[in-house]
C-alpha cells in the first residue's frame, strides 16, 4: 500500500536525522522501499476495473435482448471486434504505461469471448447446458490470462470456474453427476496463477476448494470429505507455522496460508459437528469434535496469532461459531426463550472478555507479552 | 514481457479466440446446410435463460423414448448407464416424425432413405426393467431462443394448436434445430449464420 510506503519513508527520514542510522543506509532503505513497493491498487485503477465490469455485463445483456434490429451475422462480427480490439488494445496500452487501462481493455475481451459463446449458443439454439458454455468461457479466459501473464484474468478466470462450478452442483435437489471436475479446473488455475503472479487467485482458489468441499460433504459422506479436510489443514498449518519462509516459498501466498488452513480446519469440524449434532446423547463424536475445534483455536492464537491479525479475527470467529452451536446442540433443549437471551448475553460476554484480552496481549512488546 | 512480444501474444490470442468461435459457428452452419431435415412434434414448457434471453423450452415427441424401443439392452440390466443413444426415426403419415427403434451405444446398420438416426445422450440410473417405462434423452434440442417479449406469445399460441420443430440431422445424428413450425407455417426459419 502506498500509505505503508509512504510512513516508512518518513520514519527512515526520522531515524537518518536521530542520527540512528547514517545517510548511506537511509538511501538503501528508501530504495528498497521504493522497489518492493507493491503496484498498489489505485483509485483510477479501481474505476476501470468497475468500468471493464460493467462493460462486460452490458455486452452479456445486449446479447440475452436477442435484438433483432442488428443482424445476428452483424452482431457476432462486433462481439469479434471487441475481443481482437480489446486485447490488442490492452496490450498497447499495457506496453505504454497504462496498465490499469490495459488490464481493464483485457477483462473487456474476456466478456466479449463469453458474450460469443452466448450468442451462438442462442444462434443455433444450442440447449446443452450453460454450464458447459461456462466452462468454455473459463478456458478462454485462462487461455488469455496465461497468454497476457494478467493477474485480474486470472482471478477472472477463477470467478467463473467459481459459477460454473455453483450452477453444476445445481442446489440441493439435482439430479447432474457431481462436478468433481472442478478439482482439476482448480489445480490448473492454482498452477496458472503462478506464471501470471497472481496472489489474489490463489487465495481465491484455495477458498473456491473449502467451498468445493462443502459441496461434497452436502452431498456424499460428510465424515469421509471433513475428516481429511481437518488432518491436511492442521499439517499444512503446522507446516505453515514452523517452516513459514520455505512454505511461502512455495505457495506463494503473502504469508497468509495459515490463515487459509484455520479456516479449512474449523470447516471441516464444523462439517463433522454437524453431521453428528444428532447422535449427541448417545456418543462422544459432538464432544470430541467440538473440543479440538476449541483446542484448534487456542492453538492457532498462540502459534500464529501475534504475526496475523486477520488469523485472530478468524480465529475469532470460529470460537463464536463453536459457542454457537455448542450451545445449540447441547443446551438447546434444556432452557426456554429467556435461558436462550441470558445464555447469549453470557456467551457473547464471554467471547468479548476472551477477544479484549488477546488484542492486549498481541498489542504488548513480544517480551512483555512471553512474561505475561 | 516485452512490448512487441505482449502486442504479438495478443494478437495471436484473439485470433484464436476468435477462431474457436468461427469454428463452432462453421460446424453448426454445415449441418443445417447439409443435414437431412425431419420434423417434430413439440410442446412448450417455460421460458428464460439468464445469457441468452428468451425461449421456448420444448418437449418434442422423442423426449421421451420408451425403453421397449430400445433393441440392445443387454440381458439382466436394470438400469442406464451414463451412454451415446441412437434413435432412428421414421417419417409418419402426417408429415411428423417418430421413433421406431433405439440403441445403445452406435446403430447397427445405417438408415434407410425414408429414416433419420439422431443422436442423444442418456444420463446414469433410467430403469430399464419395466415394460412401460421411458427415458429421456438429451439431444441438445430443447431450447428455441426467441427475440425478446416474443415467447410468452408464442408459447399460449403453443397450448391451443400443434406446433412442430424442423431439425437438420448430420450424418453422425447431431440434431440442429432448423425451424419453428405452426402447423404449416414456418414462424422461424434459421439463416446458416
Amino acid at each position: 500500500m502506498a500509505g505503508y510506503a509512504a510512513k516508512v519513508r518518513g520514519d527512515i527520514a526520522r531515524w537518518r536525522e536521530a542520527g540512528l542510522i547514517d545517510a548511506a543506509t537511509a538511501d538503501a532503505l528508501t530504495r528498497d522501499v521504493g522497489a518492493n513497493e507493491r503496484a498498489s491498487l489505485s483509485f483510477g485503477s479501481i474505476l476501470a476495473m468497475m468500468a471493464a465490469l460493467l462493460f462486460g455485463a452490458a455486452i452479456l445483456i445486449f446479447v440475452a435482448a436477442n435484438w433483432e434490429v442488428i443482424p445476428r451475422l452483424a452482431r457476432v462480427a462486433a462481439l469479434f471486434a471487441v475481443i481482437l480490439g480489446g486485447y490488442v488494445g490492452g496490450a498497447f496500452s499495457k506496453t505504454r504505461d497504462h496498465a490499469a487501462i490495459g488490464e481493464a481493455l483485457w477483462i473487456v475481451a474476456a466478456a466479449a469471448f463469453g458474450g460469443s459463446i452466448a450468442l451462438i449458443g442462442q444462434m443455433y439454439h444450442l440447449s446443452g447446458d450453460e454450464a458447459s458454455a461456462l466452462l468454455t468461457w473459463c478456458a478462454g479466459t485462462a487461455l488469455a490470462a496465461v497468454a497476457l501473464r494478467s493477474n485480474p484474468l486470472t482471478v477472472t478466470s477463477v470467478g467463473i470456474a467459481d459459477a460454473w462450478l455453483f450452477l453444476k452442483w445445481g442446489g440441493f435437489f439435482r439430479r447432474a453427476e457431481f462436478p468433481y471436475f472442478f478439482a482439476a479446473v482448480a489445480l490448473v488455475l492454482f498452477a496458472t496463477s503462478f506464471w501470471t503472479r497472481s496472489q489474489a487467485a490463489r487465495h481465491l482458489i484455495i477458498l473456491s476448494i473449502l467451498f468445493y468441499l462443502a459441496l461434497l460433504a452436502i452431498d456424499r459422506n460428510t465424515l469421509e470429505v471433513a475428516i481429511p479436510l481437518v488432518l491436511v489443514s492442521a499439517l499444512l498449518f503446522a507446516a505453515a507455522i514452523f517452516a513459514a519462509e520455505p512454505v511461502d516459498r512455495i505457495v506463494q501466498l503473502g504469508g497468509r496460508l495459515p490463515l487459509h488452513a484455520l479456516i479449512g480446519f474449523l470447516a471441516g469440524l464444523a462439517m463433522v459437528q454437524f453431521e453428528l449434532a444428532d447422535e449427541v446423547s448417545y456418543s462422544s463424536g459432538f464432544a470430541i469434535a467440538s473440543a479440538a475445534a476449541l483446542a484448534g483455536i487456542v492453538a492457532a492464537i498462540m502459534l500464529g496469532g501475534r504475526e496475523s491479525r486477520g488469523l485472530r479475527w478468524v480465529a475469532y470467529a470460529g470460537f463464536a461459531f463453536e459457542l454457537a452451536i455448542i450451545y445449540g446442540v447441547m443446551l438447546q433443549s434444556m432452557l426456554g426463550t429467556a435461558g436462550f437471551f441470558l445464555s447469549a448475553a453470557v456467551l457473547l460476554g464471554i467471547l468479548a472478555l476472551i477477544i479484549i484480552r488477546i488484542e492486549k496481549r498481541m498489542r504488548a512488546p513480544a517480551g512483555g507479552g512471553a512474561a505475561a | 514481457m516485452s512490448g512487441k512480444r505482449l502486442i504479438i501474444a495478443a494478437l495471436v490470442l484473439g485470433l484464436v479466440q476468435i477462431g474457436f468461435l468461427s469454428w463452432i459457428i462453421a460446424g453448426r452452419a454445415a449441418i443445417l446446410r447439409n443435414g437431412k431435415e425431419v420434423l417434430l412434434k413439440v410442446e412448450p414448457v417455460d421460458p428464460r435463460d439468464l445469457l441468452r434471453g428468451d425461449y421456448i423450452s420444448i418437449n418434442n415427441s422423442i423426449s421421451r423414448i420408451p425403453v421397449k424401443l430400445i433393441a440392445n439392452i443387454p440381458a439382466g440390466k436394470f438400469t442406464s448407464n451414463d451412454t451415446s443413444i441412437v434413435v432412428r426415426l421414421k417419417k409418419g403419415a402426417d408429415g411428423y416424425w417418430q421413433p421406431t427403434t433405439a440403441w445403445f451405444g452406435k446403430a447397427p446398420a445405417p438408415a434407410g432413405p425414408d429414416e433419420a438416426d439422431i443422436a442423444g445422450r442418456v444420463a446414469d440410473g433410467w430403469g430399464l426393467r419395466e415394460p412401460d417405462a421411458t427415458i429421456a434423452p438429451e439431444y441438445g434440442i430443447d431450447r428455441f431462443y426467441l427475440p425478446e417479449g416474443e415467447g410468452m406469445a408464442i408459447q399460449s399460441d403453443m397450448r391451443v394448436r400443434p406446433f412442430g420443430i424442423k431439425l437438420a440431422l448430420s450424418a453422425n445424428g447431431t440434431a440442429q434445430i432448423k425451424a419453428l413450425m405452426d402447423g404449416d407455417k414456418t414462424l422461424f426459419e434459421e439463416p446458416l449464420y
